[in-house]
C-alpha cells in the first residue's frame, strides 16, 4: 500500500515536471517572439508587420518544441511507452489479427525449439568427451552382433600392431548385477575397463584417480571407481570415501576414485562400480573357448587420420584375426567395422532426428509465411492511417519506429506463448518417446534455438511489416489504394503457394507413417498378451553361484506363484516375443541327424528358447502337430524341443518332423522333436519372423545358469491385483533381490513406441502447417474478395448471377490450391524415398495414402476459400457499388 | 539580409558557450550578439539555438534561472557553469588547432609566422 503510495506520488511529479518543463519553454519561446518584435518596432515597422516578420522569421513553434524535447537524455523512451500503448490499443481493436499472429508465432517457436532441443544432442552437440570428433569404437561386426565388439584372444595383438590409432582402450560387454554388502546393502550394477579407458576419452575422476597400470594387472590389488550416483546416493558425497574400503560381493575393495557427475559410457550404458579389466594376455588365448573375454573397444584417432583411412590400416590386422581366431564358418559373415563414436551412439536415430528437425523447418517456414502475410494484409489495411499520420507531421521515423514496436511486441508475445509451448511439447516428447532415444532423459530447452527462432520470427514480422511503410509514397496512399497494392498481392498468393506445397509434403509423409503405425498395431502376433505379464528377477552371482542354487529358487517361485489365486498358468522362459534374445543360432548351426548338414552362414537367424511346459499354455499359442511338453518330461532328463512352423517348413519340407532329432552348434546334445508350434512374431514387430526352437528347460541344474530365467505368469485376476501377490511371495523366498514386473501388453507396446512417436510427431507437424496454410489462404481469398467488392457490384449491375460471383472468387482460391498442391505433391513423392525405412507394409509412394492426403488438403482448403467467397456471393450490388 | 553560413551543431556550441563567457543572458541577447559580433555574418535562428541551449544546459555546461529582463520582462538567462568554462577552454584550443591547420593546407597563412 505504501508502496503503490509512493509510486504514485513518483509519477504525479513525473507528470508535473513535464507540465512545468513545457510551459516553461513556450514561455522562453514566447518572449523570443516578443523580443523579436519589439526589436522590429524600435527599428519603426508599424505593429502588423512587426508581429508578421517576427513569427515568420521564428519559423515552426511545434518543431522547435520538439527537438528542444529531444535534446533531453532518454527522451526517446518516453516515445517507446507512447508507441506501445498505441500498438496495443491497435491489437485490441483487432483481436483476430493480434490472436493469429501470436498464435501463428507461438506454434513456429515452440515447435523448432522444442525438436531442435531433442535432436540437437542427437545431430549437433559434441560428446562430452575431449576432442570426441577423433574417438571411434573399433571391433568385428557381424549379422548378429552389428556393435563392433573384440575378444581378449586378439584385443592385445591388435593394441600394439595398429598404426592409425593415439590408443585403444576397451571395457567389459555388459554390466552384470554385483551386490553392495554393508550395514545398508544394495544391488548395483558393475563393470569393467582397462587403466587406459578414462585417458582415452579425456575424463578425470571428480575425485581420487584413475586405476594405476598396476591395479590393471591379473592378481592386482582389488580397487574399485563408483560413480557420481552412488558417492551422492550412498555416501552422501563423503570425501573421505577415498580410500575407504567397500564389500563388493563379499570380497573388500578399495574405492580409489569417484567419477564425474555428467560422465557418460560411450555405450550409453549405466554402472555404479567399476574394477579394473585386469585381463592376463597368456590366459585370454585359452580362455572362452579360446576367443578370451569379449569386450567392447574404443580408440582414438591419430591427428589427421580419417576413418576411412584408419579402416585400410586395420585391414590388415582383421585379415590375420580373421585367419587366426575366427572360425572358418564364421569369416564370411564377419567385418571390420570402426564408426565414430557419434554414429555408434545415435545411428538408428539419426535418420527420425533429421525428419523431425526437416519438418519442424518446414513448419517454421510456413510459420514465417504466415507471419509475413498478415503483417502485410495489416499494413495494406493501414496504409491510410499511415498516410494520415505522415501528413500530420510524424516524421518517417517515427513512422517506422511504430511499426518495429508493433512486430517487436507481437515477437515477444509469441516468444513467451512460444517458449512455454515448447516446454509442454518438450514434456509431451519425453513422455512419448521410445526408451532407445540417446540422451532424450537430458534434453532440455535449448536457449540459443529458442532466440535464433525468436529472432527469425522477429525479422519476418519487421521485414513485412515495414514494407508499406518504407516504399509508399504519401500523397498516393492517401488518394488512392488499389494499384499499389496489386503487386503485393502477388507476394502474398506466392506465399500462400508456398504454404500449401510444404504442407501438402508434411501431410503425405504422416499419412504414410500413420498407415504404416496402423499396419503395426494391426498385426497377429500369434500369442495372447491380455493378462499374461513377466516377473524378471535377477539374482546377485555371489550368492547364487551355482546353476542348483539359481534352479532351486526359480522352482520354488513358480511353486509358490502357482498357489496364488486367479493364476492359470506359471512358465519359465529366457524371454518372451515379439522382442527378447537375438538368440546365437543360425539355420546353418543345427545338425538333423540323417541329413547333409547345410552350408555355413545360410538360412538366417533361428531363435531359441529355452521352457517349461506352460510356456504354450501361458501364451496360448497352439501346437499344431505332436505334443506339448508335459510336465513329467522336466524330470526325465530327456532332451526334447518343440520347433515353429515356419523351421519346420525349412528343416523337413514335406516331412513329419515329430520324432526327428536335432543338434546345435556347441552343444553335443541331441534333441527330438515333439511338437512343432504356430508361427509367433519373434523378430520384433516389425522384422520378419524367425524360425523358432524351443528347448525344454529340464530340471537339471547346469542349464539354468546361462541365462537368465524370466517368469511368466497368465492370471484371470487384473495384474493390479495380482502383482502385490506376486512380490510378496517372492520376497519370501529372498526379501533383498529387485523384481520388475511388467505386462505383455506394456512391452508389446512399447515396442511401439518408435513408430508411435514418429507418427505423433510428423502427424502434429502436419496438423499444425495445414492449419497455418489454411489460415493463410482463408486470409488471402478474404482480402482479394473484400477488394474487388466494388467490382462485385459492378458484375452484379451487369447481370452476374450470384453463382457467378461464387466462381470468380473461389476460382482464385483454387489456382492456389491446385498450385500448391501440385508442387507439394512433386515434393512429397519427391521426398518419401527418405521415410522408406520407417516405413512397414506400405510403399513410399503408396497411391491409397497420397490420394487420401491430397483429398483432405483439398477439401480443408477449399473450405478456407468457400467461407470469404460465399460472403462475397451474399454482398448487396447497391451497397457493393458505394463501398469506398 | 546578409547570407547566413551554414553552422556545424559543434560550432553553434562554441559561438554559445563563448558568448555566455561575457555574463548571463537570455536566448535572444545571445543569438543577437553572435549576430552584431559576427558583423551579421552569423545568424542563429531560434530552430538551432534553443536546442542547442537546451542541450548544453542537459550536458551541464551552462545553467538557467528566470530573472527580469532589461525591459522587466520575466525571461530565462543562461550562465557559464564551472565544468562549461572548462569545456569552453578546451574547445577554443582544439579550435585554434583546427583553424591554424586548415590555414596552413589553404596556404592562408605564412609558415614563418606559425
Amino acid at each position: 500500500m505504501k508502496d503503490t503510495l509512493k509510486r504514485l506520488r513518483f509519477l504525479l511529479r513525473q507528470t508535473l515536471m513535464r507540465r512545468r518543463r513545457q510551459s516553461e519553454l513556450d514561455e522562453e519561446l514566447q518572449f523570443h517572439v516578443e523580443q523579436t518584435i519589439e526589436a522590429k518596432l524600435a527599428a519603426g515597422m508599424s505593429a502588423e508587420e512587426a508581429r508578421r516578420l517576427a513569427l515568420i522569421e521564428f519559423g515552426g513553434m511545434e518543431r522547435t518544441r520538439e527537438e528542444c524535447h529531444e535534446q533531453r537524455p532518454g527522451w526517446w523512451m518516453g516515445t517507446v511507452a507512447q508507441d506501445v500503448r498505441y500498438a496495443l490499443r491497435g491489437f485490441r481493436r483487432n483481436p483476430v489479427f493480434t490472436v493469429a499472429v501470436i498464435a501463428t508465432l507461438a506454434l513456429g517457436i515452440g515447435a523448432t525449439t522444442a525438436v531442435f532441443s531433442v535432436v540437437d544432442r542427437i545431430l549437433f552437440r559434441s560428446l562430452p568427451y575431449a576432442e570426441d570428433d577423433r574417438i571411434v569404437s573399433v571391433g568385428l561386426v557381424h549379422s548378429l552382433e552389428t556393435q563392433e565388439f573384440m575378444v581378449g584372444g586378439f584385443f592385445f595383438d591388435w593394441r600394439d600392431n595398429q598404426k592409425p590409432f593415439g590408443a585403444m582402450a576397451s571395457q567389459g560387454t555388459m554390466p552384470h548385477a554385483c551386490d553392495l554388502v554393508e550395514n545398508n546393502p544394495a544391488q548395483l550394477d558393475c563393470l569393467n575397463f582397462d587403466a587406459g579407458f578414462l585417458p582415452l576419452l579425456g575424463i578425470s575422476p571428480v575425485l581420487g584417480r584413475n586405476f594405476l597400470p598396476e591395479e590393471d594387472r591379473p592378481n592386482g590389488p582389488r580397487v574399485v571407481l563408483i560413480s557420481y550416483g552412488l558417492w551422492q546416493g550412498h555416501y552422501n558425497l563423503d570425501p573421505a570415501i577415498i580410500g575407504r574400503l567397500i564389500d563388493v560381493d563379499g570380497n573388500p575393495a578399495r574405492v580409489v576414485g569417484v567419477l564425474p557427475k555428467d560422465f557418460q559410457f560411450p555405450t550409453l550404458q549405466s554402472a555404479d562400480v567399476i574394477f579394473p579389466f585386469a585381463l592376463d594376455r597368456a590366459a585370454q588365448a585359452t580362455a572362452n573357448g579360446g576367443f578370451g573375454t569379449p569386450m567392447r573397444v574404443f580408440a582414438r584417432l591419430k591427428p589427421g587420420v580419417s576413418i576411412t583411412q584408419a579402416k585400410e590400416e586395420m585391414e590388415p590386422l582383421f585379415a590375420h584375426t580373421l585367419d587366426t581366431v575366427v572360425p572358418p564358418v564364421l569369416r564370411k559373415d564377419m567385418h571390420l567395422g570402426i564408426r565414430s563414436l557419434r554414429d555408434r551412439e545415435t545411428q538408428d536415430m539419426q535418420l527420425t532426428a533429421w525428419i523431425l528437425l526437416g519438418s519442424v523447418l518446414a513448419v517454421l517456414l510456413i510459420a514465417c509465411a504466415n507471419v509475413a502475410s498478415l503483417m502485410m494484409a495489416r499494413s495494406e489495411a493501414r496504409e491510410r492511417e499511415l498516410a494520415v499520420r505522415s501528413a500530420l507531421g510524424a516524421s518517417r521515423a517515427r513512422l517506422i519506429r511504430q511499426t518495429l514496436t508493433e512486430a517487436t511486441l507481437l515477437s515477444l508475445a509469441g516468444a513467451v506463448v512460444g517458449l512455454a509451448l515448447a516446454e509442454g511439447l518438450l514434456r509431451v516428447f519425453l513422455d512419448l518417446a521410445p526408451t532407445g532415444i540417446p540422451f532424450l532423459q537430458r534434453a532440455g530447452l535449448d536457449l540459443r534455438i529458442a532466440c535464433f527462432t525468436v529472432f527469425l520470427s522477429l525479422v519476418c514480422g519487421v521485414l513485412f511489416g515495414l514494407l508499406p511503410a518504407l516504399q509508399t509514397p504519401r500523397v498516393v496512399a492517401l488518394a488512392a489504394r488499389a494499384a499499389k497494392s496489386r503487386k503485393r498481392t502477388v507476394l502474398r498468393r506466392s506465399l500462400v503457394v508456398g504454404q500449401i506445397a510444404v504442407s501438402m509434403v508434411l501431410l503425405s509423409g504422416s499419412a504414410l507413417l500413420l498407415k504404416s503405425f496402423q499396419n503395426i498395431e494391426g498385426q497377429r502376433l500369434g500369442m495372447q498378451t491380455g493378462g499374461v505379464f513377466t516377473v524378471q528377477i535377477p539374482l546377485p552371482s555371489f550368492r547364487y553361484n551355482t546353476g542348483q542354487k539359481q534352479m532351486d529358487f526359480y522352482l520354488q517361485a513358480e511353486a509358490a506363484l502357482r498357489r496364488l489365486p486367479g493364476i492359470r498358468a506359471v512358465a519359465i522362459s529366457d524371454s518372451v516375443p515379439p522382442g527378447g534374445w537375438q538368440g546365437d543360432y543360425r539355420y546353418s548351426d543345427l545338425a538333423v541327424s540323417g541329413k547333409p548338414h547345410p552350408a555355413p552362414g545360410t538360412g538366417g537367424q533361428v531363435d531359441t528358447r529355452s521352457v517349461t511346459p506352460d510356456y504354450f499354455k501361458a501364451l496360448n499359442i497352439p501346437v499344431v502337430r505332436g505334443r506339448n511338453f508335459r510336465e513329467e518330461d522336466r524330470h526325465s532328463g530327456e532332451s526334447l524341443v518343440i520347433i515353429s512352423r515356419l523351421l519346420a517348413d525349412l528343416m523337413f519340407p514335406g516331412e513329419d518332423p515329430i520324432g526327428k532329432r536335432i543338434q546345435a552348434a556347441r552343444d553335443p546334445r541331441w534333441h527330438t522333436v515333439e511338437g512343432v508350434a504356430e508361427n509367433v512374431k519373434n523378430g520384433g514387430l516389425v522384422e520378419p519372423d524367425n524360425p523358432e526352437m524351443y528347448f525344454l528347460r529340464s530340471n537339471v541344474a547346469d542349464y539354468w545358469g546361462e541365462r537368465a530365467p524370466l517368469m511368466i505368469v497368465d492370471s484371470v485376476l487384473s495384474p493390479k491385483a495380482t502383482v502385490p501377490w506376486v512380490r510378496s511371495q517372492i520376497a519370501q523366498l529372498d526379501p533383498t533381490v529387485p523384481v520388475t514386473v511388467q505386462t505383455l501388453n506394456e512391452q508389446v507396446s512399447k515396442l511401439a513406441d518408435r513408430p508411435r512417436f514418429e507418427t505423433a510427431l510428423l502427424g502434429f507437424f502436419a496438423f499444425c502447417g495445414l492449419l497455418m496454410a489454411v489460415i493463410g489462404l482463408y486470409g488471402v481469398i478474404a482480402f482479394v474478395a473484400a477488394q474487388r467488392t466494388q467490382e462485385i457490384g459492378v458484375r452484379m449491375a451487369l447481370g452476374a448471377t450470384r453463382m457467378d460471383i461464387l466462381r470468380l472468387i473461389a476460382g482464385e482460391g483454387l489456382r492456389l490450391i491446385v498450385l500448391g498442391g501440385t508442387l507439394g505433391l512433386g515434393a512429397a513423392l519427391g521426398t518419401a524415398r527418405l521415410l522408406k525405412s520407417l516405413l512397414y507394409n506400405v510403399g513410399p509412394h503408396d497411391p491409397g495414402t497420397y490420394a487420401a492426403a491430397t483429398l483432405l488438403l483439398a477439401l480443408v482448403a477449399l473450405a478456407a476459400t468457400l467461407i470469404p467467397a460465399r460472403a462475397a456471393m451474399k454482398v448487396e450490388p447497391v451497397e457493393a457499388l458505394r463501398y469506398e | 539580409m546578409p547570407t547566413s553560413t551554414d553552422l556545424l551543431q559543434g560550432t553553434v556550441d562554441v559561438l554559445i558557450l563563448q558568448t555566455l563567457a561575457a555574463g548571463p543572458m537570455h536566448g535572444w541577447a545571445v543569438a543577437q550578439r553572435i549576430q552584431l559580433v559576427s558583423k551579421d555574418v552569423l545568424q542563429i535562428g531560434q530552430g538551432s539555438l534553443y536546442p542547442a541551449l537546451h542541450r548544453l544546459e542537459y550536458k551541464g555546461w551552462i545553467q538557467s534561472d528566470w530573472g527580469n529582463s532589461e525591459n522587466n520582462r520575466r525571461a530565462k538567462f543562461y550562465e557559464l557553469t564551472e565544468t562549461g568554462r572548462k569545456q569552453l577552454e578546451t574547445e577554443l584550443e582544439t579550435w585554434t588547432r583546427l583553424s591554424e591547420a586548415i590555414g596552413l593546407v589553404l596556404g592562408r597563412i605564412p609558415e614563418a609566422t606559425a
